[in-house]
């Protein structure tokens, strides 16, 4: 027998192995709702959606049919949630959040302390439950989580030319980069627009705040101090403005960030033309994979890089659910969320690079990644796991941090673009982010 | 006889008979325009936040209407939204005129031609936004290769970031979307027009653009006022293609009255003051369709029709 033919052998026979040792931990029980209708409202979208093929298996189990009302962006989905809370039809059981739109929700989701099991909650990485919190209250249940690190087109750094033309301009070896400042060199170093471009960021709402805002903490800054105070407009807040303006005025990013979103910088990097690329986990096994991505086996990952200030930037959220005030069988409503964030089902979402919530997700998934010899995605889940628990931070979580959001970026916007110098654009924003924060009753 | 008239119960007397046919349409008028009307307009006087259905018994007074007075940003998207009319509505109008024109003119396939012309407001201007997005993106947009193709420009030209380019595409999109509206109010207009002053006007010796200028142009123009009338509307809460194609930015530079209020209403929460500024913002529309009207009763009269 061939070696290949050894190891399809070795695989075929993994493969039930890891099928019975699912179906053996599928050994709990999720009750019996027999004829009960439970409506649910959930996050759409390519990534999110093969975990909602599972639902058809918590019905056959539950004899609950799940109807679900809608499937949409977060963005569209926190539209229609808000109508629901005005218009007082919130008749439906289990709703998709997010830590960062959560605190806005009020109390129209029951904390999930004693009715999820605490065994079950103990399963659960705890710096993603107490993300979850708000007000001392576990609003959500987290099914995965976001943060972003540094992907690079790896090609580019073991070119002898490159290497010594970097050496010659910046004084220092061309090596992935550890520090903000490297980053911003490097990106301007390997651009040649239009062609190719050294990186390429979000560059509207929320998006760009939460990138502004990471990088406010790597160089040392803070978004409020003690009293909820805005203090953003600092010398650190400046010099993380300056980085975007930096690149955008070097052409080292496409004239068009600052309307890119999150498909456009993934497609952008799988399209080959970007050298570098901060981006979340879950775009992995999209540019490794031949068939959509020219950068497929040419990818290095590194954490995302440390600031001025000495820390490494580490904006981070998780995906949620949440049950309903006004659900009627908050029984079937919380075995529904405890199947969708079970060990199986998070196992589906790590496949394809999403980041478990649960402690022993990661490290069944690594070993998985590593029997089927796809280094790739080790690395990927190795530098992931180090930066969920080392790095990661949350935007504040209050109920106006969306609407601080929007006073700050179009200000960000406008100091890239020239129009406002840097600390004018952050002095303005902290002066309406004051009055929002004054109209919350927080000042 | 008088006796027993006074028996009716006065539903039946007959001055009332007109306010009883017409009462199930004032009814439905009420329920569905007056009320959401009035509701909306105490709203404004409210810090009313979608979040805090308390927040609805929050009287704030002009609170919501002094800060829109005294912010800036606002104004600004108010001038941007005229002057974003005054074009595309101008430039509809010259297209739309065109095409009617050159489409009278043919006699074979017209019917296949008007069809095919009515295509672009046939797509829901989500679509008609994401396409357009598409078009003029600078990195990987169709306009931008076709241009770097024929060598008529070298970089990439920022369609949807520069400050006059950015509000320029949207135009672009809003037109191609509707200019097919004029062009079909005004081949009507074409279509009824009397054979008689136009044959009496070339006996007269009047060459054709004397005929265009001072018979075909009149009749036209109350259809042109009629289609203006509508699109004004239509464009003063433009809101779909602005939203898909720049979501009013970067940095507010096309930001329109109707995407910032859906940002201050629905993101923000703050559906008081989003409320406010539609107030203001409806006292647009009502101007554009009183001068429109105005114009419209100017045409007919001179066109010796009714007043």
């Amino acid at each position: 027998m061939t070696k290949a033919g050894i190891k399809l052998l070795a695989a075929a026979t993994a493969l039930p192995l890891l099928m019975a040792g699912a179906v053996s931990a599928e050994e709990i029980d999720y009750g019996n709702f027999d004829g009960y209708t439970l409506r649910v409202k959930l996050i759409g979208g390519a990534q999110y959606e093969p975990l909602y093929a599972e639902i058809e298996k918590w019905e056959e189990m539950t004899g609950a049919k799940v109807d679900v009302l809608s499937r949409k962006n977060h963005f569209e989905l926190d539209r229609e949630i808000k109508q629901d809370i005005a218009a007082g039809t919130l008749d439906w059981c289990v709703g998709s959040n997010h830590t960062s739109f959560a605190p806005q929700y009020g109390t129209i989701y029951i904390d999930l302390n004693g009715v999820i099991p605490e065994a079950t909650l103990a399963e659960f990485q705890e710096l993603a439950l107490a993300n979850s919190t708000v007000d001392g209250r576990l609003v959500q249940l987290p099914r995965h989580s976001d943060i972003s690190n540094l992907y690079y087109k790896k090609s580019l750094y073991a070119d002898q030319g490159n290497k010594d033309r970097f050496k010659e301009k910046h004084g220092y070896d061309l090596a992935p980069p550890e520090t903000w400042d490297q980053f911003k060199d490097q990106a301007i170093f390997f651009a040649n627009a239009p062609e190719f471009f050294g990186t390429q960021y979000v560059g509207k709402d929320e998006a760009i705040t939460g990138r502004f805002y990471e990088l406010l903490i790597a160089e040392g800054g803070q978004l409020f101090d003690e009293n909820w105070n805005p203090t953003f407009n600092s010398e650190a807040g400046v010099r993380a403005v300056q980085w975007f303006k930096d690149l955008y005025d070097a052409k080292a990013v496409p004239a068009g960030v600052l309307n890119y979103l999150w498909d456009d910088t993934g497609l952008g990097f799988a399209s080959g033309t970007v050298a570098l690329n901060l981006d979340w986990a879950g775009w992995a096994s999209f540019f490794n994979d031949p068939a959509n991505s020219k950068v497929a086996g040419d990818i290095g990952l590194v954490r995302a890089p440390v600031g001025s200030g000495g820390k490494r930037s580490g904006w981070s959220g998780s995906h949620t659910f949440s049950i309903t005030e006004t659900c009627d069988n908050k029984e079937a409503a919380a075995s529904f969320i405890s199947f969708l964030t079970s060990h199986e089902r998070q196992m589906i979402e790590a496949r394809k690079g999403l980041l478990p919530t649960r402690a022993k997700v990661w490290d069944e998934a690594i070993a998985e990644f590593d029997g089927a010899g796809n280094e790739f995605m080790v690395t990927v889940f190795e530098t992931y796991s180090q930066s969920m628990a080392e790095d990661a931070f949350t935007p504040p979580l209050i109920a106006p941090w969306i609407e601080v959001s929007n006073e700050i970026w179009p200000r960000l916007q406008a100091a890239i673009l020239g129009e406002k110098s840097p600390q004018e654009a952050l002095d303005e924003a902290a002066e309406s982010a004051r009055e929002v924060m004054e109209d919350a009753g927080y000042l | 006889m008088a006796k027993i008239e006074k028996k009716l119960p006065f539903w039946q007397r007959e001055g009332f008979t007109p306010f009883i046919l017409l009462l199930p349409a004032i009814l439905v008028l009420v329920l569905v325009v007056l009320l959401p009307l009035l509701f909306s307009l105490y709203t404004s006087f409210t810090g009313y936040r979608l979040i805090r259905p308390d927040s609805l018994y929050n009287f704030v007074g002009f609170r919501n209407y002094e800060r829109i007075f005294t912010d800036w940003d606002f104004w600004v998207a108010f001038g941007r939204t005229v002057l974003f009319l005054t074009i595309a509505l101008n430039l509809e109008f010259l297209f739309g005129l065109g095409i009617a024109l050159l489409i009278n003119r043919i006699t074979w396939g017209q019917r296949t031609l008007r069809t095919i012309m009515m295509f672009p407001m046939m797509f829901s201007p989500i679509l008609v936004g994401y396409q357009f997005k598409f078009i003029f993106n600078d990195n990987i947009g169709v306009l931008n290769n076709a241009l770097q193709s024929l060598g008529l420009s070298d970089g990439a030209i920022p369609w949807l970031v520069d400050k006059h380019l950015a509000m320029g595409s949207i135009i672009v999109a809003e037109v191609w979307m509707s200019t097919s509206i004029f062009a079909i109010l005004l081949l009507a207009g074409l279509f009824a027009m009397p054979r008689d002053p136009l044959e009496a006007a070339k006996v007269d010796g009047c060459n054709p653009w004397q005929v265009f200028r001072h018979i075909t142009l009149p009749f036209l123009m109350p259809f042109a006022f009629i289609a203006m009338t509508i699109r004004s509307l239509d464009v003063a809460r433009a809101y779909d293609i602005v939203d898909v194609m720049t979501g009013g930015g970067p940095a507010g530079r096309t930001e329109l009255l109707w995407t910032m209020i859906a940002r201050v209403g629905y993101d923000n929460s703050r559906m008081g003051q989003a409320n406010a500024m539609a107030y203001v913002s409806i006292l647009l529309s009502i101007a554009f369709t009183y001068y429109f009207f105005r114009k419209l009763i100017a045409a007919r009269r001179y066109m010796g029709g009714a007043n």
